[in-house]
């Protein structure tokens, strides 16, 4: 037998082992800690370095489908053709623990350098301008032009165009015209007409017909929507997050959802829980055979929506009209994400001239189509109309959005704790509406008090 | 009625029973592979195992390479080359460190002891960031070999492997121990000679219950491997679930079917291990 191992020459050893392994981490370290401190520095500037002549690589990272990921690598795969000193390595995944992922590389100073975002990480991540650059720096490389002020606005958070936004987005009824036809009425286009069908699908098609649907978050939308068009005033001011509505008027507003479920234009939500549990209305038995005859989503749901339908629906999906219910064009319209570059990034001036060929150059634009939505640039919309590469039922949505909405959507509105699955405030309220057949004047306060709680001024 | 008869009522029902109830368990599982080729609206349609449009898309689309960066036997190559290092350190690090709290007496053991078990309690989300920061600093991020995923198990940080070995150990007599140092066995040789042959059945529950771990972690993965081509499964089954859009729900459960084989086979493999190890080893005499 070879010489025995005693214990102290195991710990010995293993001591070295583990030290090695220290000084050998620990080297490694060095050069990546000082790198990502003297790009900080220079960011900070107000002007940014033109393009290099010498070879650049640049990150990007987004979120997104397949055919968002072949979309944005097909792109790219252009730039750098154009652009031979560029290389650009992306990462991409899905949304669920993306923006887990994101935050920790905020925080840690190593997020891409050209990062898809959504709207409110601007205020969780950057509210004081500490994570992206001033875009107005580089807006030699980057046509600002392209947006309008509104959007750029939007994207203005503490003195500093964040980013840029990649699309628009926002709600609008869809309708079944399958069920429809077979309740023999048309499309309401007022709240007369919504009311009306309601009594028509209960008479006609059964207990179990709906011409519409909406989940807790929904009604909180519409009831927005409702508000808004009947006082014209933005539901919380944009900058100050200081609501605009005091407790008489929100009561009106969950009174109006209570008359929607008690007119049997919308399913209760104990019922429809009974059913379906959380899942969203697109997963539903009663949505996909038309048992409920419309929805209120994001325009860029539209295919979602119209895909889940069944062989004898599917052709009877139809995008609707804005509803007023006031003396004003209600409803709002956000940005549904941009595009940032991050102060740790090198090369700003390269990294804008990417986003600029994403979104403006008719090349880029072309690809990308209405992957990311329909584009807010103007060069780029017109590009990628021009192309063919545009979803016509997400187009025709949210044509129909943008020309009627006219309200300013709050950073804390879709504040987690407010708007989370189960667990958020906005369900609570409009699962207590239906459970304890409560009025409105009984939830205000649960409400004013979940948005105080996460930085309302009420 | 004859013994017979009545023995062979008794064995139908003890049947009937576990047949009945083995179904119910195994459903969601046949209901999976069902579902493959189901379109989105059969899926949500019902809960039933029959297929009354049966497709082949989901399978088609799982073999999708994303602009080719990645596809499904990459993803699965690159899974099991931080799964199998990591399984391995952790057998190996717990193993030793169980062997140190179980059978030395030294100073300040029961504090360390202690500390070590404390961490139980820490959720990785505490940990995600100042570990990210570290990771960050040693340059292991994005790092071709996966280290970040895998070498902080060579430190014995899976603290209930080492805490449920330490258990196992207890029951391993002593005078095994005495009897390996009476014939001239070193404190590492009593440990790789005498007690991890009586441990293999929590050894090989051990490395189980963290090749699935690993095999399932999302977390790990997603924040620490970036490049596209260095997708592990894990990423790889939810890259085309975009909730905006939509996406179809055949194509991610034949992904996940295909996933889960090579952990479906080597469970049934380590089974026969897992309960013939118990069996092994006990003092006679």
């Amino acid at each position: 037998m070879s010489k025995a191992i005693s214990r102290r020459d195991f710990l010995k050893v293993s001591g070295a082992v583990g030290a090695a392994g220290l000084l050998a981490a620990c080297g490694g370290s060095s050069n990546t800690g000082s790198t990502a401190t003297s790009t900080a520095a220079s960011s900070a500037a107000a002007s940014v370095a033109g393009l290099s002549s010498d070879p650049v690589t640049l990150t990007m990272s987004w979120w997104g489908g397949e055919s968002r990921h072949n979309a944005y690598q097909e792109a790219i795969k252009a730039f750098s053709a154009e652009h031979s000193t560029i290389t650009v390595n992306p990462t991409f995944a899905a949304w669920s623990g993306w923006e887990d992922t994101m935050s920790t590389k905020f925080a840690g100073g190593v997020a891409e350098d050209v990062c898809q975002i959504n709207w409110n990480w601007l205020y969780n991540y950057s509210k004081s301008g500490q994570t992206f650059i001033d875009l107005n720096s580089v807006s030699d490389y980057l046509d600002l032009t392209q947006w309008d002020e509104a959007k750029l606005a939007a994207c203005n958070v503490a003195n500093a165009q964040q980013c840029v936004p990649v699309s628009m987005t926002g709600r609008i009824f869809y309708w079944n015209k399958t069920t429809f036809d077979k309740a023999g009425i048309s499309f309401p286009t007022t709240l007369d007409e919504l009311m009306a069908a309601g009594k028509t699908f209960q008479e006609k098609l059964g207990d179990d017909y709906y011409p519409l649907h909406l989940g807790a978050y929904d009604r909180m939308i519409l009831m927005v929507f409702y508000l808004e068009s009947k006082y014209g005033k933005d539901w919380a001011d944009p900058t100050t997050s200081t609501l605009n509505y005091d407790a008489d008027q929100i009561a009106e507003g969950i009174d109006f959802i209570k008359s929607l479920v008690d007119g049997h234009v919308i399913m209760s939500l104990p019922t429809y829980y009974g059913s379906n549990g959380d899942n969203a209305a697109h997963q539903s038995t009663e949505w996909i055979t038309g048992k409920l005859a419309g929805c209120f989503e994001w325009d860029s749901s539209a295919t979602k929506y119209a895909d889940a339908l069944d062989e004898e629906n599917k052709a009877g999906f139809t995008v609707g009209e804005e509803i007023k219910f006031g003396d004003y064009n209600g409803g709002f319209s956000k940005v549904s994400m941009g595009l940032a570059i991050t102060k740790t990034c090198e090369h700003p001036a390269e990294a804008a001239t990417l986003i600029n060929f994403l979104l403006n150059e008719e090349k880029g634009a072309s690809i990308m189509g209405s992957e990311c939505g329909i584009p807010a640039s103007k060069a780029g919309l017109a590009a990628a109309q021009a192309a063919g590469a545009v979803k016509e039922l997400v187009a025709e949505a949210n044509g129909k959005v943008m020309a009627f909405v006219s309200n300013q959507l709050d950073p804390l509105f879709e504040s987690n704790d407010l708007k989370a699955t189960g667990t958020g405030i906005y369900q609570e309220v409009f699962d207590t509406l239906d459970y304890d057949n409560a009025s409105g004047a009984d939830l205000v306060d649960t409400l004013l008090d979940g948005m105080e709680s996460v930085g309302y001024s009420v | 009625m004859g013994m017979k008869a009545s023995n062979a009522i008794a064995t139908f029902f003890k049947y009937f029973v576990l047949i009945l109830v083995g179904l119910i368990m195994i459903y969601p599982l046949l209901w999976m592979i069902s579902a493959t080729f189901k379109d989105n609206s059969e899926i949500f349609a019902g809960i039933g195992l029959w297929i009354k449009n049966p497709t082949l898309e989901g399978y088609k689309n799982a073999l999708n390479n994303f602009g080719g960066s990645i596809n499904i036997l990459q993803a699965m190559l690159n899974t099991y080359s931080y799964v199998l290092p990591k399984v391995i350190c952790t057998v190996v690090s717990s193993c030793i460190a169980a062997y140190g709290f179980g059978r030395f007496d030294f100073p300040g053991r029961k504090i360390l002891f202690s500390i070590m078990l404390a961490t139980l309690f820490l959720p990785q989300v505490v940990l995600n960031v100042p570990q990210f920061l570290l990771y960050t600093k040693f340059g292991w991020v994005n790092s071709p070999f996966y280290l970040a995923i895998w070498v902080h198990c060579a430190f014995a940080t899976e603290t209930y492997f080492v805490y449920q070995l330490v258990q196992f150990m207890r029951n391993v007599p002593r005078d095994l121990d005495e009897a390996a140092a009476i014939d001239g066995c070193s404190s590492f040789q009593t440990l790789y000679k005498v007690i991890v042959p009586m441990l293999m059945p929590a050894l090989v529950s051990c490395a189980l219950f963290q090749f699935m771990w690993s095999c399932n972690d999302f977390m790990g993965p997603l924040l620490y491997v970036q490049t596209p081509a260095k997708y592990p499964m894990s990423l790889f089954v939810k890259l085309s679930m975009d909730g905006d859009t939509g996406f179809a729900w055949n194509r991610i459960l034949a992904l996940s079917l295909i996933s889960i084989l090579p952990q479906l086979i080597v469970f049934f493999c380590a089974q026969d291990q897992f309960v013939e190890g118990i069996s092994a080893g006990a003092v006679k005499g």
